[in-house]
Formats: structure tokens, sequence, C-alpha cells
């Protein structure tokens, strides 16, 4: 068995075949909700085309030679920076964000791309550092790579996408070895501006929490009270944010607190979504037979709630299946990541990580009703050619990467 | 701190404890959502789905100008099927009941295949109660056959007006692509006449009825009380401008005929009655056998859909002897004083032209009582063919009168320019003009045409735009609202008018061609045209105005290949004029306003 041994060398295949099924798993779906559709009966076959491309791209991407990626960070970061900026200016909206760009028939969402010109400055940056990065300036150069790019999609505006691109620069950030102090203290503004979307007992409840940290960290008085004060400062500075949100972005927030409020407006998925799922029950009804799926109380179910197809039609048994697949590819990305010798590599691989657990992750807790409704897709599994492509061409990242991890150290 | 290490194990179990966790959270979620609380949510997914049923708006009613309804709606049954829920086995069965034959049903069924299944198709209107009842009572076996009470047009009035009313039809496919926001499928749309041209106002606002629905889609109960509901808005009502008695004495009288009538108010353009004959039952076409019917009336050789009244061109004959009259006196190529001597005919060049008798010396109002034709040929070379063809245009020959029914043509009236166009600079001479002077050869108008003219001629130059429609009720504010028409005046000189009224009031009450529809109690002016037909027997016409002293109705009729204009035109023009004058005396006319608040 020695060849087949020299293949499980080069290509892991830990990485490949879950992918493929969530893939095979998300034509399933997609066959099943939109077979009787009028509008997107087509959807199918077009997913199938893009299924194709993007193995042809992850072939081509996975025999690239070694250090290829190292080449390519910046001037992938500078391309990245500039189609955002274009995109501003020219691009097409879509459900109200400027996110399109589009010429004739092709177009494409520039943030796509831009996850993975972030990805390797941001690995480039970091795995560059001699000693360990918890120094104001390293920490303050990463961070401004990674929010230079939110900056710009939050002007779209995507909330989704910038919750995606503050994942990846923390998550990168965290595996450079940043301490817990200090990522505490990029992360509490996070939390509690997370806690005052629920009003302001959870806000101050929240608050009380940064105090008893600051006491655990036994920091001096006056870097504790400047973090508190900037943590205060967050959560009014959300309140301010939020009212700059387009209407339909607050109508989620709101729903997602309570979905029940206002059951044909924004609650309505959320609440069809649960249904759906929970009617499945521990097998499912059957391939094609979900009535919430079949009479469509959920809009463009293909998309963003293809999750609750498969919980409908395919029931506990299939949902779990779905996140067994998950978690079984996060599991082999972190072993890569850490088993890598090269920082660079291990970083991107990280970066990867974040990107398909933070998508998966939202998309999953909206259909099951933990996470707002954002619009986020389920990597591999919702319909949509260029989400596919781009994180197909991550995975091939990955791989390539793996091929090449005895030779470029 | 060895902690603070790129990539290291405790870094690694951190992720690692984040992924598991999240993994936790979302199968416990899961366990909770499909197995402990499956029953909860399998109910509310069975019973708890909302569907929405759209509700039609009832079509906007027609009146007349006495607020008494023309065309009114009315309930009747409509088989309805949903294709999702529908067993084809059960096909064969309908249709017997039904009534038609086999294969009626899949015709309907695959010409809507592009559509949701969802969505329920009309396969039958108007269907009997025999058959309601038999579903009733079946309805168990015949699962996604349902029916809908929908509200039909109702033409109970005893006033035909089919021609200018125009019927309702299903929506064509190609309307329903281009409207898709308006219509749904299946929805009645203005075909011609009122109710297309004024669809937009008649059609109303559909509403929406929120059920609760279980899997199979049956209604369980109303959705939050109904509080979610849209009331459909009735579309707004119409009040005409015609008089029902004179319609109707139009209609009758145009029983068995083929031709035209059209009756207006002279001040205000205001249609009072019109008739296009043969005419055709309206109510034919809400019926089961609507194909048939249409069918039948397309093939008859009468052309009952054709509305003669203003797609009908004709040559007016002496009803068009005034315009030349007019041009006369205004150019000044004749006065009341000019006298010509009518032995009987003419001759221009070598050829003859006739006149009925031979009427001696005339002028202008004795030409005109008497339709002395030798009159006219004289001075028509005088007054000249551009200056015949501006009055005729004034007059509103020539160009489409912007009536509120979409149909209409503009007829023809020759110009220089025209015959130039037509036979080349030399290939014409002056003597086509002696035809045109009797209103015949190239000429030609419609019957709508002549009553404006009439009216023009009635009311000193000052009229509107014929139109239906006097004004709108709002179903909304239920505020009646006129409508205003564009309004004409002629630059004519009043004298003019006068002699020319002279003559036409002498027609009738002098010794000219209309004596027989003398009044001794009114007093009608008019002038009869009997015009030469190359297919069959004359053309009647009679165009006329009454009382004379103070106009309230001015009429043209046509009766198609009947013979004189005197004694089949002008006794059916008098009944109209008749009947909307006494009821008018008897200050039976209302103010519509007022009715309606």
């Amino acid at each position: 068995m020695r060849i087949s041994y020299k293949i499980q060398d080069r290509f892991d295949f830990g990485l490949f075949i879950p992918a493929l099924l969530l893939i095979v798993m998300g034509l399933i779906a997609i066959y099943s909700s939109t077979y009787n559709h009028p509008t997107a009966s087509g959807n199918f076959e077009r997913q199938v085309v893009w299924v194709f491309v993007s193995l042809i791209a992850f072939f081509i991407i996975y025999f690239l030679p070694g250090q290829t990626f190292k080449y390519f960070a910046i001037p992938s970061y500078i391309v990245t920076l500039f189609f955002l900026v274009v995109v501003l200016v020219v691009g097409n909206k879509v459900y109200g964000a400027r996110s399109w760009l589009a010429y004739g028939p092709i177009g494409f969402q520039p943030s796509e791309i831009a996850k993975i010109g972030t990805i390797f400055v941001l690995a480039y940056w970091l795995s560059e550092r001699k000693d360990d990065i918890n120094n104001i300036k390293d920490i303050g150069v990463a961070l401004a790579i990674g929010f230079l790019p939110i900056m710009l999609i939050l002007l779209e505006p995507d909330m989704g996408t910038a919750i995606v691109f503050s994942v990846i620069t923390l998550t990168m950030i965290f595996w450079s070895g940043i301490s817990l102090f200090a990522l505490f203290v990029v992360l509490s503004p996070g939390i509690v501006i997370f806690a005052s979307i629920f009003g302001t007992w959870s806000f101050i409840v929240a608050l009380i929490f940064v105090l008893g940290a600051l006491a655990f960290f036994k920091r001096d008085l006056f870097t504790s009270a400047s973090i508190f004060v900037m943590n205060i400062a967050a959560g009014f500075f959300f309140d301010f944010g939020f009212s700059l949100l387009k209407p339909h972005q607050q109508k989620r927030i709101e729903a997602f607190i309570d979905p029940s409020a206002d059951p044909l407006g924004s609650g309505y998925n959320a609440l069809q979504a649960k249904v759906a799922i929970g009617s499945g029950g521990f097998l499912g009804k059957g391939f094609m037979e979900g009535n919430q799926t079949q009479l469509r109380f959920i809009p463009e179910q293909w998309t963003d709630f293809i999750y609750c197809v498969i919980g409908e039609e395919f029931g506990f048994v299939g949902s779990v299946l779905v996140l067994l697949l998950f978690f079984f590819l996060f599991y082999r990305l972190v072993k890569i990541a850490s088993s890598s010798k090269s920082k660079f590599n291990g970083l991107i691989i990280i970066g990867v990580l974040a990107t398909l657990f933070i998508h998966f992750a939202i998309n999953v807790g909206m259909n099951v009703g933990v996470a707002p409704v954002i619009g986020l897709p389920l990597p591999f599994v919702s319909y949509g050619g260029s989400s596919l492509l781009v994180n197909t061409v991550m995975l091939a990242i990955v791989a390539n990467i793996y091929r090449n991890r005895k030779t470029h150290a | 701190m060895s902690e603070n290490q790129f990539g290291s194990p405790t870094r690694e179990r951190i992720l690692i404890f984040i992924l598991m966790g999240f993994f936790a959270v979302l199968v416990l979620n899961l366990f909770n959502m499909q197995i402990i609380q499956y029953y909860n949510y399998e109910e509310k997914s069975t019973e708890n789905s909302v569907r929405q049923a759209v509700q039609n708006a009832p079509r906007g009613i027609f009146y007349d100008r006495d607020y008494n309804v023309l065309v009114s709606n009315k309930p009747s049954f409509t088989l309805q099927i949903t294709p999702a829920f529908y067993d084809k086995q059960n096909t064969e069965l309908i249709e017997k009941v039904l009534g038609v034959g086999e294969g009626y049903i899949d015709n309907i069924l695959n010409s809507t295949r592009i559509y949701s299944i969802y969505m329920p198709r009309k396969i039958m209107r108007d269907v009997d109660f025999k058959f309601i009842a038999w579903l009733e009572e079946n309805s168990e076996k015949l699962p996604g056959v349902e029916y809908i009470v929908e509200l039909q047009r109702d033409y109970s009035s005893g006033i035909k007006g089919a021609h200018f009313l125009g019927y309702i039809k299903e929506i064509s496919s190609e309307q329903y692509q281009r409207e898709k926001e308006i219509y749904d499928l299946g929805d009645y749309v203005g075909f011609n006449g009122l109710e297309k041209s004024y669809e937009s106002m008649l059609r109303g606002k559909k509403g929406i009825k929120y059920t609760l629905v279980d899997s199979k889609q049956k209604v369980i109960s109303k959705y939050k009380d109904g509080l979610e509901d849209k009331v459909p808005i009735k579309g707004n009502d119409l009040v005409l401008s015609i008089d029902s008695d004179a319609q109707r004495i139009a209609e009758k009288a145009f029983k068995g005929k083929r031709g035209a009538l059209v009756a207006i108010e002279p001040s205000t353009g205001e249609i009072i009655a019109f008739v296009s004959a043969p005419e055709y039952d309206l109510s034919d076409f809400t019926m089961v056998t609507s194909q048939d019917a249409w069918g039948k009336l397309n093939r008859d050789p009468d052309k009952p859909l054709f509305n003669r009244a203003t797609m009908s061109i004709y040559s007016p004959g002496s009803t068009y002897k005034m315009i030349t009259a007019i041009a006369g006196l205004e150019k000044g190529v004749i006065t009341t004083n000019t006298h010509y001597t009518c032995s009987g005919g003419i001759y221009y060049g070598d050829r003859p032209f006739r006149c009925l008798h031979v009427h001696g010396r005339v002028n202008v109002v004795e030409a005109i009582e008497k339709s002395c034709n030798v009159f006219f040929y004289s001075i028509i070379q005088n007054v000249g063919l551009d200056n015949w063809s501006n009055y005729s245009h004034l007059f509103g020959f020539g160009d489409k009168t912007g009536i509120d029914i979409g149909e209409e043509i503009a007829g023809v009236v020759p110009s220089t320019q025209y015959y130039n166009r037509v036979y080349g600079k030399n290939g014409w001479t002056s003597g086509y003009l002696l035809s045109l002077t009797i209103g015949q050869g190239e000429l030609s108008v419609t019957p709508l045409q002549l009553a404006k003219y009439v009216a023009l001629i009635a009311n000193n130059g000052h009229s509107a735009v014929p139109h239906f429609v006097k004004g709108i009720v709002y179903s909304d504010t239920h505020q009646y609202e006129a409508v205003i028409p564009k309004k004409i005046n002629i630059d004519v000189s009043q004298s003019s008018f006068d002699i020319v009224r002279e003559g036409m009031y002498k027609v009738v009450n002098g010794e000219g061609s209309a004596r027989n529809i003398k009044m001794p109690n009114l007093k009608i002016a008019g002038k009869t045209g009997t015009a030469q037909n190359p297919f069959g027997e004359d053309h009647a016409f009679f165009v006329g105005f009454a009382p004379f002293d103070n106009p309230q109705i001015a009429v043209a009729v046509v009766v198609e290949n009947a013979g004189f204009g005197s004694t089949h035109a002008a006794p059916i023009a008098r009944d109209v004029m008749v009947s909307f004058i006494n009821k008018n005396k008897q200050g039976d006319s209302k103010n519509v306003a007022a009715l309606v608040n």
C-alpha cells in the first residue's frame, strides 16, 4: 500500500471529503426547495455547474508551487482594497447594500475576494514578528489591517461581512500569541456592544463583568479605569451606530430579540425556520415532503435558510450529520494549522478556519434561532456560485499548504 | 508567560474548546426543537400556516344621466382547481357533470403550467347551481376542486348600448405579463368601449384575506381575527350622459336595420343616445358559452361587433350641403340675395349633373330647404376646394373627434393637396368639386362626426368634444365629480348660422324634404340626405336639432340601404328628440350630484 500512503501524505482527505459531502447535501436541499418554484427552478442546474467550476479551481490552486501565497500577500491586499473602494462608487445594490460589482453577465462581491487578501496580509504581518506580539504597535497594525476593509464594507453597508472580517482578524491575532489581558482589552468592547443590543439591563450586567475581569487582571488603576471608560463609550457608540444602520438591518436585530413581536415581518423568517426544523422530528419528513419548504413559507430558502430544508426533510439525523461534517472539517483545520512549521502558513489556515466557522456559526445559529438573522450563507451548502467558489479556493489554499508542508517549512 | 506563544498547544485547545462548545449548543438546540418540542412544532407546521386569499374588488357601476343603473354587478359561481392538490383521475367525472367535452380541464391546466401549482386555476365561470350542490356533496372526494363566488356584469337594465359600454374579457397572458402587480390570472379587464377606456377607474383595488390553513390547505380559521385583512375597494362609478328613454327608443327603432344614430346635447357635447345596428347582447359574453357567442357574432355578415357610429365611413349626401353654404357665406361668395335658377341640372364640360326637381330661382335658404343641387354646383367653383376643405375641418370632418371610447376613425375630406397626392398634379379637374358639394365623391364621414357638426350648427359654433362620461362617483369619498370636456368654439359669424338654420327649419316646416316629421308643438330643424351606394339600395340620412329656438338635442341618423332619408331616417331622429325634450319639459331631469349625496 505504498502508493495509497503517498497520496494521503500529499492530499488531506479529511479536508476534502467533508467539504464534498456538504456540497452534495447542499445540492439535495437546493433541488428540493427549488423544484416546484416558478422562478428559481433552474438554480439546481446552475449550482451543479458552479460545483464543477469550483472543483477545477481547487485542483489548479492545489498544484501551485509552495511559497506562492507569500508573494501574493501584499499585492492581493492592495487589489482587495481597490475593489472595495470601486464597489462603493459603481457597485450595484443587492438587498440594500452596495456590494456587487458587475460587468455584463459577470459579477462578484469584492468582499468575498477581500477575505483572502486580508488573511494573506495579516498572516504576513503577524508571522514576520520576531518577538511575541504583545506590544501596542504590533497589535495596532494588525488591527488596522483588519479594520480597513471592515470600514469599507460597513460603508456598503454589509454588517454580516463586517462581522466576518472582525472574527478573522481577532482569531489570527489570538493565534499569534496575544496575552489574555490584551485579548480582553480588544474583545471586551465587542461583548459590551453585543449585550447592549438587548437593552440597558444587559448592558449594565456586561459592564459589571468587565469590572470583575479588571479586578482579576490586577492592573494599575489608570489602565483599568481607561479600559472601563472605553467599554462604556463602546456601548454608547453602538447606540449611535445602530441609528446609522439601514431600517431593514435594524428590524432584523430587533426581530432577533423578539421574533414573535412581528410574525409577518422580519421575525417571520426566523419563526418559520424554527417551525420547519422543529417539525422535522428525528428522521425528518422525507426528501421533497417538507410542507414548510414545499409551501414556501420561507422566501429564498435555498440561500440563507437552506439549513432548515435539511432540518425539515431529514430531521435530527440529517441536521446533526451536517454539524458533524463541519466539526470534522474545522478540527482538521486546527490540527493542520498547529502542525504547520511555518508561522505564515499556520496563520493562513487559522484565517480560513475563522472565515468558515463564523459563516457556519451565524448561519446555523440563525436557522435554529440562537443568532440574529444576518444574511450569511452556509459554506458549501447554500446556493450561490461566488460563495462556493471562494470557500473552495480557501480550502484549496490549505490543501496546497498541506501538500508542500515538508518542502517549505 | 509561556502561554503567550505563537500557536501554543493551549491556544489550540481553546479553539477546539470553542468549536466543541458551539457544536454542543447547536446539537442541544436541535435536540430540544426536533425531539423534545417536536409535537409543538409539528402542530404549528401543520396547522398554523397563513394563507393569503385575494379578494376581487367589485367593478364600478355605470349610471345614466338620471342616475339610473345601466350596468351593475351580480354574483355568480366560478369553479376552480388548484393543481397541487388536484387528483387527475377525477377529470373525467367533473367534465361529465359540467357537461363539457373531453380534454376541457386538461387544456386549461396545461395552458397555465408555467405558474405555481399552488395557484388556483379558474376552470369555468357562471357555473350552474346544480353543479355547485353536487360539488359540495362530494367535496371530500374531490381534493383541489372548489368554487368561489365572483361578481359578474349585470346587463338587465333593458339598454343594450354594447358599442359604447364595451365588454370585459379574461385578461390575455401578454397583458398579465405586463401588469402583474395589478392583475391576477383570470381577472376580467375592459376590452373595448368605456369598459376599456375607463379601466383604471372601474377596476377598484383588490383586498387580501388571511386565513390559517393546514398542510392540506384546508382553512382552519381567520388569521388574527381578520385584523390584518385588507378590504377590497370597489371601483369608481361612472355617470354617463346617456338618456335611457331616448336610448331605448333609438335601439328599438333600429331593430332589424343596419346603421347608426348619435344624439348630442349641443351646448355640452354630452352624448344622449348612441346606437350602432345591428346590436349585440353584452350578456352573451358572460355566459358559459361565451366562446360560441363570440364566434357567431364574428361570422355574422352584418358585422354586429363593428361600431358603425365611429368606425364606419359614409358619403353624407345632402346633409353636407350646409358646409358649402357656410363656406360661401363666410367667404363672401354669396349672400341671401344671391340667386341661381335651377332648370333640373347643369353641364360641367360635357358631363351632366342632375337635380332632383326643377326648382326655378332659389337663394341659399331655399336651396337648403329644397335641397337644390344646382345652387350648390353653381357656387362651389367660386368657393374653391380648399375653402370648402377648411370649413369641413373646422366642423370636425376629416379628424377624430376625441370621443372617450377608444375606437374611431377620421374619415376623408379631400383638398388640393389630397387630390395631387392621389391623382398627380394634373390628374384631376375641378369637376370633382361638384360631387363633393352635395356630399358625394371621395368625401367620407362617420355618423359621430355628423352629429357633432349638427350640434355646432345648432349652438352657433359652441360645443365640446363628444363624450359619454358626465362624471365619476369616487367610491372612497362617495363624492360626485364632473368630468370637464374640452370646449370647442369655431369662428363662424352669427349671420351664417342663422341663414343655414333657417334653411334647415324650412326643411321640416316649409316645403322641404322632411315635412313628414313636422310636429304641431315642437319646432324641429334638419336636413335629409340620400347617398348613392354602389353596393345596393341608397343609404338614408337625417341630421337635425330641436327645439329650433333653444336647441337641446342634435341628432345624426344613418340607415343603410333603406332608401330616402326623409322616410327612413328622419322619423327615428324625431322620436328620439321628442322623447328627450318632453322629459326635459316635465322637469324630470335631475341634478346628479344631488342624487349621489
